[in-house]
């Protein structure tokens, strides 16, 4: 079985299980370049909240799956992948750390840390628990 | 640095671009109140601000957008913050947005035994219950939208939609209730809360 790299809440169950390179997107410019690029779809966005609202338009031209580092799978961004069905973990931590994410009480450290171990790696989204959403190795 | 000011009609065309993130002219204009042809000019004229950009056929925000429309809306807004009834109201606000996103969930996927599974709408009574929740969820924003178009107009066009979309919904248009490319309650109620956290200064909590 692969590594687990992180895992978080799973935002709906699904049998997709996309696989991309993870592109860690910081604000609304990134989204923009990405879509410009036309290479939307061999990417794994990962962002930092589920409030992270700039990337409502990178799911509407066809995201292929999301990671967010905070925020609640009832929150804008739980409710946009689950109309567009674009598979999504939030509140991913690294399985290979003890750093989490606490409300209020979350210094840059902890994103940092998740975006480095991430950010440009092969990964798998596994989706199918209706609780744990997985990221798992693909390189 | 902080952000020049905008004029009025820049501050109403650019707050709604960063409100759908991407949208076509006649879409802002619906939105915004502006009629096309302006809205045209003044997206033209944003533009070479580089505060918008066109990728894909739509308008979407630069990275500027955002600290240009905080500084303008300081400005524009400072009599609304400074508001008691509106202050109230917006305390009541965030109860109401908090139950609204509960029942948005539940128009989405329902609990079977402790799972929550996707909702196919087979159910018609439990998908009319959860219309009859969120159609009085949206009534109770009219005293703070219309408290909020006492100081601006604009917010009347919230009220307008919001009707719209709750009539489509109950003439059986359930794509309405929650989908991300019409104008529906969700969308109108994530546009709304944006504008309002905007309009006070005030950060985004969930």
């Amino acid at each position: 079985m692969a590594e687990v790299l992180a895992e978080g809440y799973n935002v709906f169950d699904t049998g997709k299980s996309p696989t991309g390179t993870v592109k860690y997107l910081s604000a609304p410019a990134d989204v923009i370049e990405l879509i410009q690029s036309g290479r939307l779809g061999e990417h794994i966005l990962l962002v930092q909240g589920g409030t992270t609202t700039f990337l409502a338009p990178a799911l509407s031209m066809g995201a292929i799956g999301v990671i967010t580092m905070s925020g609640a799978p009832e929150s804008h961004l739980g409710i946009l992948s689950r109309e567009f069905q674009t598979p999504c973990i939030m509140t991913a931590h690294l399985t290979g750390s003890d750093s989490r994410y606490v409300v209020g009480a979350t210094g840059p450290g902890h994103f940092d840390e998740i975006a480095k171990a991430l950010d440009g790696r092969k990964v798998r989204l596994d989706c199918s628990d209706h609780e744990v959403g997985r990221v798992l190795a693909d390189d | 640095m902080t952000a020049p000011a905008l004029d009025k009609t820049r501050y109403d065309v650019l707050n709604v671009v960063a409100l759908k993130k991407m949208a076509a002219p006649q879409v802002i204009a619906a939105a915004s109140g502006v009629a096309v042809r302006d809205v045209e000019a003044v997206l033209a004229d944003l533009a070479a601000r580089g505060l918008v950009v066109v990728a894909a056929g739509s308008v979407l925000p630069t990275d500027d957008a955002e600290p240009a429309l905080r500084t303008t809306a300081a400005g524009h807004y400072a009599a609304v913050r400074d508001d008691p009834l509106v202050a109230q109201l917006v305390d009541r606000f965030e109860t109401v947005n908090a139950q609204f996103l509960t029942t948005m969930s539940a128009w989405q996927q329902v609990d079977v035994g402790g799972r929550k599974v996707a909702n196919d709408h087979s159910d018609s009574a439990y998908d009319d219950k959860v219309i009859s929740r969120l159609d009085k969820l949206v009534a109770r924003l009219g005293p703070l939208l219309d408290a909020l178009a006492d100081h601006d107009p604009r917010f009347g066009i919230y009220p307008r939609r919001f009707a719209a979309a709750v009539d489509g919904v109950d003439e059986g248009r359930h794509e309405l209730v929650s989908s991300p490319t019409a104008d529906s309650i969700h969308n109108i109620w994530f546009e709304f809360h944006e504008d309002l956290l905007r309009t006070l200064g005030r950060e985004r909590a969930a």
